[in-house]
């Protein structure tokens, strides 16, 4: 598409050299006892912060650790300011040390020695508003696609989902690559049947070897458990056999190489299309925004969120919500960002319809907001 | 034209519908340089699939260009596809023991 090259993305530089396309102050709470009031705070400056934080962080834990730490070394945000209660596992003074190994500036505050609530909410309200101010300077640089890091969700999915929706992010991601970027999606459990497809595609064998064994090992546990993605609502649909849905499922990943499995936190060490796997016990949340908040803290700064049934949450980075479902998007207009619906219409191509999706990714990274931001969907 | 039907691999042996299709009708299914005409023997509800070309007993049924499972009888061009008439190698086996009967 000619208008691709004119889409300028001037993003965010960062002290660690990585490359933002939004500019917002974090504010972290370290354990449940602390999310009161890292709220209170976070609430009082709205624009230009997000609330995400470890409810479980009484005992120390190295996946949600990890991953919090990881999320406030995350590329939108200028500075963090981590709240914790004192005598939780998940110590505030060590996230912020970490997450402060990125250069920027974070600052640690503990309820128990500020002498509780209003104390905290004061003294933490005073060191966001100057994170804030330092966040309104930060140094811009321009982009490129291939400084983008995208990944991609799927939730309520319908027959659309594996005709159209998924399908139109695998080409964007096929653009996005080409270009350079980085893509990434999860859900390993629902590529049953497709490890030997996605093995063929590895950079190498150790990484065929690596995407084999993890399907297999899910299927193995669907097995065990007799709990299938899988029902008679699926072959009500049309869907003929597991390996079809998965088939439908698998499109989003596009075509190219498959660079590796991504088993830790922080940006991938290569560009490529990669498959991610949440660390253990790190999810914070449920479902959907857990999804794309573990893209968050691989370093992905849109997430695409593809769904047949309409879900409307977002995450702590902006969602590209995509629907092909005609009836659906009737419904759910308010919440989509992305029409897929010509392809069930047809009245476009997969390919048509996959190009424009990309050339809205780069929009949104040029700064678009997209629904969920603008709704402040950032579940965390 | 409105596409009835969509292709989504050009080496598919099947299209499936893009809104419910009539027994008699014909209908078209293209991609790329493939275009296949074909009139439906079987009513044909929206996301459904549908041959595109006679098949035989065991052979491989493509869809997204992979096998979606193998067909248990001959089937003829038009003819609907599911689990009547073409049934999954690898999972198939298990389905009757998690009491998935379809």
């Amino acid at each position: 598409m000619t208008s691709r090259a004119k889409t300028e993305i001037l993003g965010f530089l960062r002290p660690d050299d990585q490359l933002g396309i939004r500019n917002r102050v974090a504010v972290i709470y370290t354990t449940h006892c602390s999310m009161v009031v890292a709220r209170k705070i976070q609430e009082s400056f709205p624009e230009g912060t997000q609330l995400f934080g470890y409810p479980g962080g009484c005992a120390l834990r190295s996946g949600p650790f990890n991953k919090i730490v990881a999320l406030g070394k995350h590329s939108s945000y200028a500075g963090a300011l981590v709240v914790g209660l004192g005598c939780e596992g998940t110590d505030a003074y060590m996230v912020a040390e970490e997450i402060a190994k990125s250069g920027k500036p974070v600052e640690a505050i503990k309820i128990s020695e500020e002498g509780g609530d209003l104390k905290t909410i004061e003294t933490g309200s005073r060191i966001l508003v100057k994170l804030l101010q330092h966040a309104s300077q930060a140094e811009r640089a321009k982009m490129t696609p291939a400084d983008l890091i995208v990944g991609q969700e799927c939730g309520g999915s319908d027959a659309t989902s594996g005709l159209a929706s998924n399908p139109v992010t695998g080409v964007a991601a096929d653009l996005l690559i080409e270009d350079g970027g980085t893509y990434m999606h999860s859900e390993v459990s629902e590529l049953m049947g497709c490890g030997d497809v996605l093995a063929e595609r590895a950079v190498n064998e150790d990484v065929a070897q690596d995407i084999r064994q993890a399907i297999a090992e899910a299927e193995a546990r669907s097995f065990e458990q007799g709990r299938f993605s899988w029902g008679y609502g699926n072959i009500m649909g049309g869907l003929t056999s597991i390996e079809e849905k998965s088939y439908g499922c698998l499109t989003k990943s596009g075509t190219k190489p498959l660079q590796g499995l991504l088993r830790s936190y922080g940006p991938p060490p290569r560009k490529g299309y990669w498959v991610q796997i949440a660390e253990e016990g790190s999810g914070t949340f449920h479902g959907d925004p857990e999804g794309i908040n573990q893209f968050a803290a691989c370093g992905a700064h849109i997430g695409l969120f593809t769904t047949g049934c309409g879900s409307t949450t977002g995450g702590l980075i902006p969602v590209i919500k995509v629907i092909a479902n005609p009836k659906r998007m009737q419904l759910i207009r308010d919440n989509a960002d992305f029409d897929a619906t010509p392809i069930i219409r047809g009245e476009a191509t997969i390919q048509e319809m996959g190009e424009e999706l990309y050339q809205e990714i780069l929009e949104v990274a040029a700064g678009k907001l997209t629904k969920s931001e603008i709704y402040r969907h950032f579940e965390a | 034209m409105r596409r009835r039907a969509i292709l989504l691999d050009v080496n598919d042996d099947v299209a499936t519908a893009l809104v419910d299709l009539e027994a008699g009708e014909k209908v078209n299914a293209s991609l790329d340089n493939v275009s296949v005409d074909v009139v439906l023997h079987d009513d044909i509800e929206f996301g459904h699939k549908y041959a595109l070309h006679d098949m035989v007993e065991g052979e491989e049924v493509l869809k997204y260009g992979m096998t979606i499972g193998k067909a248990t009888q001959d089937i003829k061009a038009g003819e609907w596809v599911h689990t009547h008439n073409c049934r999954s190698e690898r999972f198939g086996f298990h389905r009757d023991q998690y009491g998935l009967k379809a």
